[in-house]
């Protein structure tokens, strides 16, 4: 691979404390050549910003499995500018609402929010890691041997 | 009775403690008098009573259908419950609480019971308990005509089992490990199993004032490919820390892997294991009931194909003769079911549970084998654990997550280790892949290993993360294997 590479802040907002899916991306990412910063579950709007400033992270990838992903996401994109991210690229994906909604509306509803992406349950991980180099304007990692 | 009384928590202790607790939020003085509580209890009809109708279910051989549900305001949470025993044949009725309350967070769940209010639909995960106090709680207990458990994931859950248990619910889930590994990131274990020896005691004075609140440990954990020698050991000892505090009424769960044959050897482990740790203890004066709880994985979203993982659980714990199966829905892959997906998963259940009902399972030797092999593993883990507490299973059950003695696969606490690896074998047993720590004999880590080798030899590759990640979504994906395409 060239250059350095992308790094990433990864974490589950709010007081949902679903870990399974958490670790997975967390290998996913990493085998697919990013620097993953894993902030594991739990996790506030701020605790995504401060780990983003830290690392110089260029995207924020935010999961929400439990239902509260509406509450715990709002203002999510007005925070990152308060705090000097403006640029900063914001993913979110889950169950992001309670009970069983059009998945449009659902999309719409979180892009509406500021995300630059929004994904449901079911979604190709590897389109997602395509997705994110693209928006990180990055090259992909070379075939390893 | 009890076996040793010196670890029971003092009356005196208890409730200085209980003053703090009670003023955590403005509704916990609302159940400052203790005997009121007590008395609405007491005034309960038998046939609302959680423990007696758990007992009543054991001596006649029945499983009991019980369905998780909780919105964030009363009324709206009334009606559901009414609608799960009405649509759904619900035995016994849940009443699942919200994630921030879980946390202690009850201004946010204040604001989530705002924004429900104005948004005409639930915002919130649960019912926040707390926040609705006494009356809120009262008015949910007596419009419903079926015993009603609290269920939640709730580390510190003191506040809340003074306002519910005050309120009339008879039966309170949790425990100090099973509420903490998998539910919180920071909680230190001491903390969140002195929280509960907390809980046990109210349960406990309850008793001792004649009203008989059922307790369950939450046995499935993560829900993630548990070996059963794991949530046993956990479930065991919850429960022999539950009766130290004077619970009499015991229900301990177990999570559905998915092979029948495993199930069933793990449910008939669990009851026998339980009884014998239980008497060694000294105690004789408990009653013990199992739960089975269908697939806590990944579901499908295909609704068909979510049924018939929710029957094959209904079907397994039937032949399992658990006393209670918690049941699924259709919705489990998209998250919070509607209550109609609800009654759906209730009512595809009441039809497996009733057709196999009095069916029996021969119990062959593959059967007898596995339920050996599993108490084999439970006690290598709880022998661990009791040496390294010196006889207190509190102190042991930290000192054993410390050092990954016991080891809960994919948990998001720091004080987990998380080295353990579960990989399924050839015919979808669980089997363990990196023990981590554990400290089972190689004789039990020969097995899982030769187990895990037939399988990688069939499918031409190695074991390792590609094939616990394949486990991990084979359900949602089709099959229960993950096995490559």
């Amino acid at each position: 691979m060239t250059g350095k590479a992308p790094t990433i802040v990864l974490g589950v907002i709010g007081a949902d404390c679903h870990s399974v899916g958490n670790q997975i991306l967390e290998l996913h990412f990493t085998q697919q050549g990013f620097n993953v910063a894993n902030l594991g579950v739990m996790v506030s709007q701020d605790e995504f910003i401060d780990a983003a400033i830290e690392t110089g992270a260029g995207a924020i990838l935010v999961s929400s499995l439990y239902g509260h992903g509406e509450i715990d996401c709002a203002g999510f994109r007005e925070r990152c500018i308060e705090r000097g991210l403006d640029k900063i690229v914001l993913y979110v994906g889950g169950n992001l609402v309670v009970g069983k909604a059009a998945p449009e509306v659902v999309v719409e509803k979180f892009k509406a929010m500021g995300f630059d992406r929004v994904f449901l349950p079911g979604c190709n991980l590897d389109e997602v890691a395509e997705l994110l180099r693209k928006d990180l304007a990055v090259s992909a990692p070379r075939e390893r041997a | 009775m009890m076996g040793d009384t010196t670890k029971k928590m003092p009356r005196e202790e208890f409730f200085r403690i209980r003053d703090e607790v009670l003023r955590g939020w403005p509704t916990g003085a609302a159940v400052a008098p203790f005997e009121d509580g007590v008395r609405r209890q007491l005034a309960l009809p038998p046939h609302k009573r959680f423990a007696q109708a758990m007992a009543e279910a054991r001596k006649a051989g029945r499983t009991l259908l019980q369905p998780r549900a909780g919105v964030a305001l009363v009324e709206d949470h009334i009606r559901l419950l009414n609608y799960l025993a009405r649509e759904g044949e619900a035995d016994l009725l849940p009443t699942t609480i919200d994630a921030y309350t879980r946390q202690n967070r009850y201004a946010e769940a204040a604001a989530g019971i705002q924004r429900s209010e104005a948004a005409g639909t639930s915002l919130l995960n649960g019912f926040p308990a707390v926040n609705h106090g006494l009356d809120g709680c009262r008015r949910v207990v007596e419009s419903v005509d079926k015993p009603v458990q609290v269920r939640h994931g709730t580390p510190d859950a003191r506040l809340l089992a003074e306002i519910t248990l005050s309120s009339g619910f008879s039966s309170f889930e949790g425990g100090g490990i099973s509420y903490n590994i998998p539910y919180a990131k920071r909680v230190p274990l001491e903390k969140s199993i002195r929280d509960w020896q907390y809980v046990d005691r109210l349960v406990g004075l309850c008793g001792e004032a004649g009203v008989s609140i059922n307790r369950e440990p939450f046995g499935p954990l993560t829900g993630t490919l548990v070996p059963p020698c794991i949530s046993h050991a956990v479930g065991i000892i919850e429960g022999l820390l539950a009766l130290e505090q004077g619970v009499r009424s015991i229900s301990l769960g177990y999570g559905q892997t998915g092979n029948l044959v495993q199930d069933v050897a793990a449910m008939v482990s669990l009851r026998e294991l339980a009884d014998e740790y239980f008497r060694r203890d000294g105690h004789t004066d408990f009653e013990l009931t199992t739960v089975f709880h269908q697939w806590m994985g990944g579901f499908p979203e295909d609704e068909s194909k979510a049924f018939a993982v929710i029957s094959w659980g209904a079907a397994a714990a039937v032949l399992a003769r658990a006393d209670k199966v918690i049941v699924k829905t259709p919705h489990e892959a998209m998250g919070v079911p509607t209550r109609e997906a609800n009654a759906c998963g209730l009512r595809a259940t009441r039809q497996m549970v009733n057709m196999l009902a009095g069916q029996k399972l021969d119990a062959g030797p593959t059967r007898a084998a596995e339920s050996e092999l599993i108490k084999a593993e439970a006690r290598c883990l709880l022998e661990r654990t009791r040496e390294l507490g010196r006889g207190n299973w509190a102190a042991g059950a930290a000192a054993a997550f410390e050092s990954g003695v016991l080891d809960v696969p994919f948990a998001p606490s720091v004080f987990n280790r998380g080295r353990l690896l579960p990989i399924r074998d050839d015919e979808g047993f669980v089997r363990i892949y990196q023990p981590g720590n554990l400290p089972l004999t190689p004789d039990i880590l020969a097995y899982h290993a030769a187990r895990l080798a037939e399988r990688a030899r069939n499918e031409r590759r190695s074991l390792g993360y590609q094939m616990v990640t394949d486990d991990i979504y084979a359900i949602s994906k089709g099959r229960l294997i993950g096995r490559p395409r």
